[in-house]
């Protein structure tokens, strides 16, 4: 099998995937008891029945409830796959809307956290590695391990405890600056709100350039370092124990009895065989990044799409929730992908496995 | 035939035993796995032998007497009044006292008996007479039959006048801080001779106080009755005089109790007593610093005030007590008597420090919680990595030796449950079926084992083209048999290892869900601990915040290092390149 027909397998697999995740997501919140039309309802309770049930009959009109099952499946998967979510239970904000300005808050934390936490973990992994069955090994392996089974929400609170509390050094809520007054963000496309917001960012100075950046850097640095420091660990133990399988092969050692540098060995010879499950790993670790950090950016409020799916599981939101399930798992898919793809480059032998 | 004389064959179950033991002695001299197990053991110690380290239920009240609190709310823990102020210690941080310990049955070993006035005082115990209903809230442990008697006798003709009878206890208040609460209780029934028309000879004026002995003394009860908010006590009356009126409405804001000046009955007949209960439903006689600063505005602690704030001003002596005054003015001309049973007398003192680690804001005790915590967390994180481990074989088994069209059918539905968002699907799931624990366990066990099921898979695959599997099927042996007896062992290091490192995470999984608030209100978890420092904004209380996410990371963290070191053990290719 070449790598051409490796990818194509790949990709009808995931094809297949995400249909039946969109199939499963239907099911599930089809299954979930709580009518949205009956929760709508209530409004209308004190109406006479007629008129109540005209109007029970106009909601589901819209809705296209009153098709059959197999019409409003196949409605519901051409809308997903042109993107289309509908509106918001709680607040009839479009929901691709409501998606798409808390994605740069969730980015910027997430993706700033996993990429620190991945760097940091694969050096101290290998550092660790030169090290091992030494003092240092096993402090860093069983401090990880402890650390990483920490709940991310008590280390969130023990922080709140030390910089906010005790040290008064970073806030505990929000995500921007609070003299940025209620322009959330300044790359909003949301056309009415954004004449002032954009007249705002267009006409920030450099200084307040600057203030906006460090505002925005101040606000996320508690909810990225507790992020930060419950994944380190498990980075550093994967790191070590991908190493620990090639460190020993023979190979390594002809190129150590070749004189070559220990840098050399090490990152060349041991890393680059080594990489395959933290390739892995990082790449569903991205995948997984759209869900947020439920736990932490409540904790800290932070405005991100962890607080928005906990808003929405809080209010039953269930076109939200689909919404935001099905594009986690498609970005869960596509990061899969991107693994196989980069395994096929790094390793010949699964291209022809 | 060859005999066999003297070889015997061991038999399987000392094999199993010398393997059990030999395998314990390997996994003990791993240091990461003494290490977790000694955490496990000590947390399985804490789990049984919970009852024995607390006299306080799994949710942190006192069993005998549920109703009542223990301590004041959000308290801190005892110790913090002797540590240094730098390191987070308050030397003003107060205690639980009794004042009374026996308030069931008052009696002059305990309370102290003082008189002023020209007729005759006696007291003694009456057996029979006491107040018949359990007593009010906080003093139910101490009930007792039979009350205190104080008497008040004149023979005709005798000088009469005012008589005034102080009935009291006196303790020492060791703390520089004031209390956080406190909750007095008081019953009495008055009987004695009468006029014509009803009416006692000797009238009679009650008060209940609470001061520093030299100092001032506060009137505690009975409290003004305020317009909308109190009644007044059964059996007092009213003095018109000092009625409070509205300047706008004319409406009566406050009528001040005078006395009593009518026998009552008592026993059997409960109508009698004049009680001053702590619970809300009869706010109007109640001794409780807390209910009572509502009334305060009309009393001489003055607009919200907390009495015990204003009370307790410094270590010293204090002095709870009743003041009786007979008012003998008329029937000059015949012998009168005036007799006041006193029962469940008695003063609680709530201090603003309890137990090993304080209370939360219902005034449970958080030591409590804790320990019984750990029973939750063991019952969750061992069932669920039963459960997920369990599916995750059969899936792995079936997946891997059927192959073809089971394997691809199982393969896609762990690749579907694996890229759903576990965390949120979770939390809606819990969210719609309900945070029962047991709905809890199931749903994690449920969604938990895709990991486990792709790891066994790939092991099978490799075990089923061995030849070992070739000659079983050879000899005809069947598929179950094949899968149990020559698939299986070889998967079961895996699946001892899985046991131990799914714990965790079914651990801390619980603890995230109840810190969101969907927890089981019936059992108290740590994370429904952590819940509730939020809830009643208590962060600032660290000995309530650390301990619960301390003990959830050790528990987890111990059982992730045996899964680690069983790794270590059951792998050896792993061993020989340390």
């Amino acid at each position: 099998m070449g790598l051409r027909a490796y990818i194509a397998k790949r990709l009808v697999n995931s094809f297949v995937l995400v249909i039946l995740i969109i199939m499963v997501n239907f099911a599930i919140f089809k299954m979930m008891p709580g009518d949205p039309t009956a929760f709508l309802m209530q409004a209308w309770s004190k109406e006479p029945p007629e008129v109540r049930r005209q109007q029970e009959q106009l909601l589901k009109q819209m809705w296209g409830l009153d098709q059959p099952f197999h019409i409003q499946l196949i409605k519901y998967i051409r809308n997903l796959l042109v993107m289309d979510f509908g509106v918001s239970i709680i607040n009839k904000e479009p929901i691709s809307h409501a998606i798409g300005w808390r994605i740069p808050y969730t980015l910027m934390l997430l993706g700033g956290s996993t990429a620190v936490s991945i760097t940091l973990g694969v050096i101290l992994g290998i550092f660790v590695i030169q090290r091992r069955g030494g003092l240092i090994d096993s402090v860093a392996v069983t401090g990880s391990l402890i650390i990483g089974s920490l709940p991310t929400f008590w280390l969130g609170l023990v922080f709140i405890l030390i910089f906010y509390t005790t040290l008064r050094w970073f806030p505990i809520a929000g995500g921007h600056p609070i003299w940025m007054g209620n322009y959330p963000v300044p790359w909003s496309y949301n056309v009415q709100a954004s004449t002032s917001t954009l007249n705002v960012s267009l006409s920030l100075n450099a200084i307040d350039a600057w203030r906006l950046v460090g505002g925005y850097l101040y606000h996320l640095f508690l909810p990225f370092l507790t992020l930060t420091v419950f994944s380190v660990g498990g980075w550093l133990l994967l790191t070590r124990a991908a190493m620990l399988e090639t460190i020993t092969e023979d190979y390594i050692v002809t190129a150590r009895a070749k004189g070559l540098k220990e840098q050399t060995v090490l990152f060349k010879h041991a890393l680059k065989n080594a990489s395959l499950p933290i390739i892995t790993s990082a790449a569903l670790s991205f995948g997984f990044m759209l869900s947020g950090a439920i736990i932490t950016e409540t904790v800290f409020s932070y405005p991100g799409l962890g607080g928005w799916i906990w808003l929405a599981i809080q209010f039953l939101d269930y076109p939200s929730l689909m919404a935001i399930f099905y594009i986690i798992a498609l970005c869960v898919v596509i990061a899969n992908i991107v693994a196989d793809l980069l395994y096929g480059v790094i390793d010949p032998r699964i291209r022809y496995g | 035939m060859i005999k066999l004389a003297n070889t015997k064959k061991p038999s399987k179950l000392s094999f199993t035993i010398k393997r059990l033991t030999d395998f314990m002695r390997r996994l003990l001299k791993n240091k990461k796995s003494a290490l977790g197990l000694s955490i496990i053991l000590f947390f399985v110690f804490l789990a049984v032998a919970a009852p024995f380290l607390t006299p306080y239920d799994a949710r942190g009240v006192d069993p005998s007497e549920p109703l009542v609190p223990l301590s004041s709310p959000n308290v801190a823990p005892v110790w913090l009044r002797f540590l240094p102020t730098w390191l987070g210690g308050n030397p003003h941080l107060s205690e639980n006292m009794r004042v009374v310990n026996n308030p069931g049955r008052p009696s002059l070993t305990e309370l102290k008996l003082e008189w002023s006035g020209e007729g005759t005082i006696s007291s003694y115990i009456d057996e029979n007479k006491g107040f018949p209903l359990q007593a009010p809230t906080g003093f139910s442990k101490f009930t007792q039959k039979g009350s205190l008697v104080i008497a008040y006798s004149r023979k005709a003709e005798e000088p009469h006048n005012l008589t005034k009878v102080w009935l009291y206890a006196e303790f020492d208040w060791p703390y520089t801080g004031p209390p956080g609460r406190f909750i007095g209780n008081i019953c009495i029934l008055v009987n004695g001779t009468t006029k014509p028309d009803g009416k006692l000879d000797v009238p009679l004026k009650v008060k209940v106080y609470l001061g520093k002995v030299d100092e001032k003394l506060w009137t505690l009860w009975p409290n003004p009755t305020v317009f909308g908010l109190t009644n007044m006590p059964i059996g007092f009356k009213e003095d018109p005089s000092l009625r409070v009126y509205d300047p706008k409405t004319g409406l009566i804001l406050a009528r001040f109790p005078w006395g009593i000046d009518r026998p009552l009955s008592g026993w059997p007949d409960i109508n009698g007593w004049i009680i001053s209960r702590t619970s809300p439903e009869s706010k109007a006689g109640s001794i409780d610093s807390e209910s009572n600063s509502l009334v305060n505005e009309y009393t001489e602690f003055g607009k919200n005030s907390f009495p015990h704030r204003i009370i307790f001003t410094g270590p010293g002596k204090y002095a709870y007590g009743l003041e009786l005054t007979f008012l003998d003015q008329d029937s000059v001309e015949k012998d009168v008597e005036t007799k006041v049973f006193v029962d469940d007398f008695g003063l609680i003192i709530f201090g603003t420090s309890f137990g090993l680690l304080g209370t939360d804001h219902q005034g449970r005790d958080l030591f409590s919680q804790l320990i019984y915590g750990t029973r939750i967390s063991l019952y969750i994180g061992i069932l669920v990595s039963v459960l997920s481990v369990f599916i995750g074989l059969i899936v792995g088994l079936a997946a891997g030796y059927m192959g073809r069209f089971v394997d691809e059918i199982l393969m896609r539905i762990t690749d579907l449950l694996l890229v759903l968002p576990g965390l949120p699907l979770l939390i809606v799931l819990v969210a719609v079926l309900g945070a029962k624990l047991e709905n809890l366990i199931i749903l994690l066990g449920v969604l938990g084992w895709m990991g486990f099921a792709r790891m066994v898979r790939s092991q099978v695959l490799s075990i089923k083209e061995r030849p070992f599997v070739e000659a079983a099927k050879a000899i005809g042996a069947g598929r179950f048999h094949i899968i149990v007896h020559h698939v299986m062992p070889s998967v079961m290091s895996l699946v001892y290892i899985s046991l131990a490192t799914s714990v965790p995470g079914a651990i801390t999984a619980e603890a995230a869900l109840a810190w969101l608030g969907f927890y089981d209100p019936v059992r108290m978890s740590w994370g429904q601990m952590l819940h509730n420092v939020f809830e009643s904004n208590a962060i600032t209380n660290w000995w309530w915040v650390v301990p619960p996410g301390l003990f959830i990371s050790l528990l987890a963290a111990a059982f992730i290092l045996l899964g680690y070191a069983l790794d270590e053990v059951l792998n050896p290719k792993l061993r020989l390149r340390r």
